[in-house]
């Protein structure tokens, strides 16, 4: 039983470090965890075999064959020696093994010097990101750009419910709480762009609300970083500069239908290929003018849709798109809505 | 209720004084009175409630360490003492008028009671009245929040108290109970002192501390 | 008519629901106008608010849950205890206010099998939606209502109350006593459940969907969602109100009710699992309430407990709102877990013909878990934003917790050991939960690890670990005890043929609906999702198909249960010749339990030891010990 036992946790840990369990690995704070995954199966496949050993073992070795119905088992009330073994075992391997978590939590955690400050909002459903600059300016963008091999904080906050800030490739997340800021630190190791999730139910658009992270050379990130600054950026949010023409803003209202403003998560589009159904389908709209439109989408409480209920729509969008975004919404609705 | 309504049980009949035709009489595995035992059991789950809300309050004001009470806003610390001191004196009426009736005087037991009721009663209408001119609604801050919240949550504990005293107020001037017979104004007389007790900490915490 | 409406019943109930909502609209009517509100007669939030909490309570009131203590505290003369309200005669006395143990016990089985089926028709839906990316079925409105209502149902309305209501009908027994100890009481809590699970199903026909905040409900996304939260946030105190009276039903009768020479440590552990339990009831199911009642408060009243932008310095606290839910929600995994060990206990002593190994540590582990089970709330938390030094203790206490489980299970297994172990179904429930818990349980121990927390927090991971420790833990303690008592409630048995089908259809496709969750999980798949990446499609596929198939295999249960109660072969009293009280009177009990109450003179568990016995039925003073099985039933056989 010993020997079969042995064999089946053998299979077990090989069957563990074989299956691919982890996202792409890409930052310091992959390989402890990891490692730490891996020792935990070690320590766990074997507990988990030697229970099931059991059981399969007594089942069959101690079932009841006929002629048995009438017998009783031996009266064993307990064994003081046995029950001490099976307490301290495992109360010494847990101990054990939470030291070692802690090491590693310290390890993933630690602060460094030069930290590039990195400040994320989260809002329904969507994210953004900040760089604060010398000067006390700051560059905004959508999506995530770090440079590699830099140790990075972010300063996260929340601006209606609780989101979760999580990039399954660096393995760590942290909530965004309304009110306070949470920090959360990572060595980006490896080029690339990922998935940034939003980690905690945040309401309709919860499994929509995503972004992307791209790591660049650090050249690349401050081509990047010097290139957001200049001062007349095309296109894209926050830019200033010359006022846009129709054609730029109904192309800006449509990229952010999609994606910024999340609408499509709600509403029926044709022309934005969207098939939300929690709210109209805005290829019918009633005759608003463009006033109207602008207030439906920042005021959406102020006037509701006939059939559908005030509290759904996130009241949120005047502040948490940018004035061009809003301008750029109404240019496109009133452009392929009736 | 048809056949048996001849036995009709009257006054001071009690659950368990019902003479049993059905099931064996259950077997006492404890000293404990099973009543007093059940109200001591709920109390500790009301104790929770006010424990949970309590962690409210701790939050708000330790954890966030917000002003306390919020800018602009006061507590009407003394109106709250006197009211204090007439919980605290009901929770020595209802003494009496369970010494009272353990002793066989009725009296004692319909004032007492009486007495008792009307101190809770004041209680709940000066705690309303400072409501209304305390100043500040629930929706202006957290801390109205809790405020509210925890005094509330008492003052509902008062309102529950009192219908359990209104109840043994009317039974008592119905002839009920008797020296052998008061465990129905013992228990909510314990409901009554945790009350009281709730209050005292309620007090200190919000308006002293 | 008009003596039925005034005769507690449906008829007065139903009458007093219209009763209730009439009042809620003249309640809400009236605060309106003197507080100069602008449409004092037409919001119909507030109305709705008012008759969720008012309808349940008058409805309450109309079926006679409270005749008894209107006469009584009103100081009228109260019906004697004729005992009319006991016992079932026909089914429709399971239809009304019973004072019965056995009676309430079935009502409970019966209610919670039903919401099982609700619950889990709703995850159904939730798979058909899963198994493809992109959205097809639902919207993710309706994805999140139902993630949210079949959390919501399987856990307050099926396994906590289910375990209620096994323990409702078995405990008295067991112990030796004719009835609970508050038997109105405990009839008010029964009819306090489907008031619930109503309240809560209803809330899909509220405008803007159900509740869709999981079962967590956290804020303050659920103080800023449409009207179907507030079903939750007021159901749940029904629920709540329920359990708390339930447990300090159970206290009380066990301390004060115990059969003549049944000692603490006489008691099967059955009754130590129900012990525990009710002791993590009575401390922390008013946590929920409060938080619901905060929840309830700022949606409804306007506090602001959870808004953090009232103004500048004056600022509700998010985090509260998870350290009080997590204080009741994480005693409340061991409120869904204690009871089915007891059972588990039962049945791998009975079924081994063995005496449990270790009685005293089985009893002393679940006191530990009690106690530690209360600090290890935030190991919910460790990506919440809270303070983070208080990660470690947390982390250390949750570990440890894996050490008094770990006795129970190693204790089981030596128990199996040298037995002569009888494989029919509830022993293979029993064994199947013993493997499935463990690797739940386990699961947990990797979670209770900070970092590795960290990145499998709200992924697939702990749906995983959820279904492996409620599914495979609870679920399959509840199945075994189902079979394990189905001839006592019943008096007939089940078909065993039908039973092991269930049990490894059930086995089966268990591990291939939740096993390949643990994987998608650490890839990265988050939880909650109505829509996911391509890149997890063929496993979602898989796991949908496998889900299907456990749910069919559940209509094998229902059949087996529904046609073996109608036409099985009639039990005998002690089928499974057990020691245990409730196997030495008739299958179903009569309708006091005992003619006499019974003398206990063993422990619960002496088997193996010729002549051995728990309890016996002469007084005290003729008490001595006699053979197995000779005293109120003759031996049975099999
Ligand atoms: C029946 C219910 C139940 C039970 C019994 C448990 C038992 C345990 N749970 Fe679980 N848990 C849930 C239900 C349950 N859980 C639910 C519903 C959630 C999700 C809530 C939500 O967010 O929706 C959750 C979430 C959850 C989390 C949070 C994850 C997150 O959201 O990030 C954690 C973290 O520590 C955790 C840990 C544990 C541990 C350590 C145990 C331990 O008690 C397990 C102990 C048992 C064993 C370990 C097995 C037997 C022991 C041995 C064989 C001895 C030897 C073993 C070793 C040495 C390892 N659980
Ligand atoms: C006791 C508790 C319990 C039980 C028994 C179950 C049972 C099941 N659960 Fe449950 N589940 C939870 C408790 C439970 N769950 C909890 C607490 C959560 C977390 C919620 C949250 O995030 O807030 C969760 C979340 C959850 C999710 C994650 C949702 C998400 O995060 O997006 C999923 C997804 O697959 C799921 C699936 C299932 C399935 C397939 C079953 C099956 O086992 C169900 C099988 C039973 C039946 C199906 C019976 C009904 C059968 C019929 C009516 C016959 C008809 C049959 C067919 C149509 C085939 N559950
Ligand atoms: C969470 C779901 C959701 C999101 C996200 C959402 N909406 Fe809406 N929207 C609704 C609902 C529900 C209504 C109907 C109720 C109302 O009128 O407020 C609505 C109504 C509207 C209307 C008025 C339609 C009419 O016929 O009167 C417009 C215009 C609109 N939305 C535009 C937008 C735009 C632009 C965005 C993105 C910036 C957006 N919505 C994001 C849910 C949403
Ligand atoms: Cu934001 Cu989920
Ligand atoms: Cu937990």
């Amino acid at each position: 039983m010993v020997v079969i036992g042995a064999i089946a946790s053998a299979i077990g840990i090989a069957l563990s470090y074989w299956i691919h369990w982890f996202p792409a690995d890409a930052a310091k704070q992959d390989k402890p965890i990891d490692t730490l995954y891996h020792v935990l199966m070690i320590v766990s496949i074997p507990i988990f075999v030697l229970v099931t050993t059991v059981i399969l073992y007594s089942a069959w070795a101690f079932r009841m064959r006929p002629g048995q119905e009438r017998e009783d088992g031996p009266p064993i009330h307990g064994n003081t020696r046995l029950e001490v073994v099976w307490t301290a075992i495992p109360a010494i391997l847990l101990v054990s093994l939470c030291s070692y978590a802690y090491g590693v939590l310290t390890d993933i955690e630690k602060t460094h010097k030069d930290e590039l400050v990195v400040k994320v909002h989260a809002v329904q459903f969507a994210w953004s990101f900040s760089y604060p600059q010398p000067g006390g300016r700051m560059v905004a963008s959508d999506q995530l750009y770090l440079p590699k091999d830099r140790p990075v904080r972010f300063d996260i906050d929340s601006q209606d419910v609780i989101h979760d800030f999580w990039v399954p490739a660096f393995r760590v997340k942290i909530d965004t709480v309304p009110g306070i800021v949470t920090h959360l630190r990572v060595t980006p190791t490896k080029l690339g762009t990922y998935p940034v999730v939003c980690a905690e139910l945040c309401g309709l658009g919860h499994s929509v609300m995503r972004s992307t992270a791209h790591v660049m050379t650090p050249a690349a990130f401050a081509r990047w970083l010097a290139q957001k600054q200049a001062p007349a950026s095309a296109g894209g949010a926050g830019g200033g500069g010359a006022p846009p023409t129709q054609a730029q803003l109904i192309a800006l209202g449509r990229q952010t239908f999609t994606g910024e403003g999340g609408c499509g998560s709600c509403h029926t589009l044709a022309d934005a290929g969207t098939t939300g159904t929690t709210g109209p389908d805005l290829r019918v709209l009633r005759g608003q003018t463009p006033a109207d439109i602008r207030q439906d989408i920042v005021d959406p409480n102020a006037r509701i849709a006939p059939g559908y209920q005030a509290n759904i729509m996130p009241s949120g969008f005047g502040q948490t798109l940018t004035a061009q975004q809003l301008d750029g919404l109404v240019a496109y609705l009133g452009s392929v809505s009736k | 209720m048809e056949a048996s309504a001849a036995s009709l049980h009257s006054a001071g009949a009690h659950a368990a004084e019902h003479e049993h035709h059905g099931p064996p009489e259950a077997h006492r595995s404890s000293r404990v009175e099973p009543q007093l035992l059940g109200m001591l059991l709920f109390i500790i789950s009301e104790v929770m409630v006010f424990g949970a809300f309590f962690t409210a309050y701790f939050f708000i004001r330790v954890v966030d360490n917000n002003p306390w009470p919020a800018h602009g806003t006061e507590l009407p610390k003394i109106i709250a003492g006197f009211n204090t001191a007439i919980l605290l004196s009901s929770s020595v009426t209802i003494h009496w008028a369970l010494e009272g009736i353990k002793r066989g005087n009725r009296f004692a037991l319909k004032a007492g009671m009486l007495t008792t009721f009307f101190l809770g009663a004041t209680f709940l209408f000066v705690q309303i009245n400072e409501y209304v001119h305390i100043g500040f609604a629930p929706h202006n801050s957290a801390q109205a929040s809790i405020f509210f919240g925890l005094t509330g949550l008492h003052g509902a504990h008062v309102f529950i108290g009192l219908c359990l005293l209104a109840f043994v107020t009317i039974r008592s001037f119905r002839g009920h109970f008797s020296p052998e017979q008061h465990r129905g104004v013992e228990v909510p007389g314990i409901y009554w002192h945790f009350v009281d007790v709730m209050w005292v900490i309620v007090y200190t915490t919000v308006y002293l501390l | 008519m008009t003596a039925k409406l005034r005769a507690p019943g449906w008829y007065r109930a139903g009458a007093f629901v219209a009763l209730g909502i009439a009042f809620a609209y003249v309640l809400v009517g009236i605060v309106r106008t003197a507080m100069h509100f602008d449409n004092p007669w037409s919001d119909g939030d507030a109305i709705t608010i008012v008759s969720l909490i008012a309808a349940p309570l008058f409805f309450l009131v109309g079926l006679g849950c409270f005749d008894y203590w209107f006469y009584w505290v009103s100081g009228r003369p109260t019906r004697p205890e004729d005992h009319s309200s006991h016992g079932a005669h026909s089914w429709k006395d399971y239809f009304r206010v019973n004072t019965d143990h056995k009676v309430i016990g079935i009502q409970y089985i019966c209610v919670s099998v039903f919401f099982l089926f609700v619950g889990g028709l709703m995850a159904m839906l939730m798979r058909a939606e899963l198994a493809q990316p992109g959205m097809q079925f639902v919207n993710s409105q309706e994805f999140n209502g139902l993630v949210s209502v079949h959390a919501s149902l399987l856990i307050f309305l099926f396994v906590i109350p289910i375990f209620a209501g096994i323990a409702n009908f078995v405990l008295p027994l067991m112990i030796g006593a004719p009835d609970m100890a508050f038997p109105r009481l405990n009839a008010l809590s029964f009819w306090m459940l489907p008031v619930a699970g109503t309240v809560m199903m209803l809330s899909f026909l509220a405008p803007g969907g159900s509740f869709a905040t999981g079962w967590t409900a956290y804020a303050p996304l659920s103080t800023t969602m449409p009207l179907g939260q507030l079903f939750f946030t007021i159901g749940v105190q029904f629920a709540g109100a329920s359990s708390i009276a339930t447990a300090l039903n159970f206290l009380v009768t066990i301390i004060t009710m115990r059969a003549p020479g049944m000692s603490f440590f006489r008691m099967p552990l059955l009754v130590w699992a129900n012990f525990s339990t009710s002791l993590l009831v009575v401390i922390a199911t008013p946590f929920i309430a409060a938080s619901q009642f905060f929840v309830l408060l700022d949606r409804a009243l306007g506090f602001q407990f959870f808004n953090a932008f009232v103004g500048a310095g004056k600022d509700g606290s998010v985090l509260m709102y998870q350290h009080v839910f997590w204080f009741y929600s994480h005693p409340a995994v061991y409120i869904m877990m204690l009871p089915g060990f007891g059972i588990i206990s039962e049945i791998i002593s009975v079924k081994s013909r063995k005496p449990i190994f270790g009685y005293r540590m089985m009893a002393f582990s679940l006191l530990a878990i009690v106690i530690l089970g209360f600090t290890v709330w935030a190991h919910h938390m460790f990506v919440s934003g809270m303070q983070s030094w208080i990660r470690i203790p947390m982390m250390i206490t949750t570990a440890i917790i894996a050490v008094p489980t770990g006795i129970k299970i190693f204790s089981w297994l030596a128990t199996l050991w040298r037995g002569v172990l009888h494989l029919d179904t509830p022993m293979l429930f029993a064994l199947g939960f013993l493997t499935t818990f463990t690797l739940g349980g386990i699961s947990g121990v990797m979670l209770a690890m900070v970092p590795f927390d960290i990145h499998v927090s709200d992924t697939y991971f702990i749906v995983a670990h959820i279904h492996y420790v409620l599914f495979g833990g609870s679920l399959f303690t509840i199945f075994a005890g189902l079979y394990y008592w189905f001839p006592k409630m019943t008096g007939r048995m089940y078909d065993e043929r039908l039973g092991k089908l269930h049990f490894w259809a059930t086995f089966v496709f268990f591990n291939l609906t939740f096993g390949p969750m643990h994987v998608i999980g650490i890839q990265g798949m988050p939880r909650r999702v109505a829509d996911y990446a391509q890149q997890w499609s063929a496993y979602n596929l898989a796991i949908s198909i496998a889900g299907f198939l456990l749910g069919l295999s559940t209509l094998v249960f229902l059949y087996n249960m529904i046609v073996s109660w109608r036409l099985g072969p009639r039990a005998s009293a002690n089928p499974w010749r057990a020691l245990t009280l409730e196997w030495q009177v008739s299958s179903p009990p009569p309708i006091f339990n005992f003619d006499a109450v019974p003398t206990v003179v063993g422990g619960p568990y002496e088997y193996g030891i010729p002549g051995a016995v728990h309890g016996i039925f002469q007084s005290p003073a003729e008490a001595k010990p006699t053979p197995a099985g000779s005293v109120a039933t003759a031996p049975t056989t099999e």
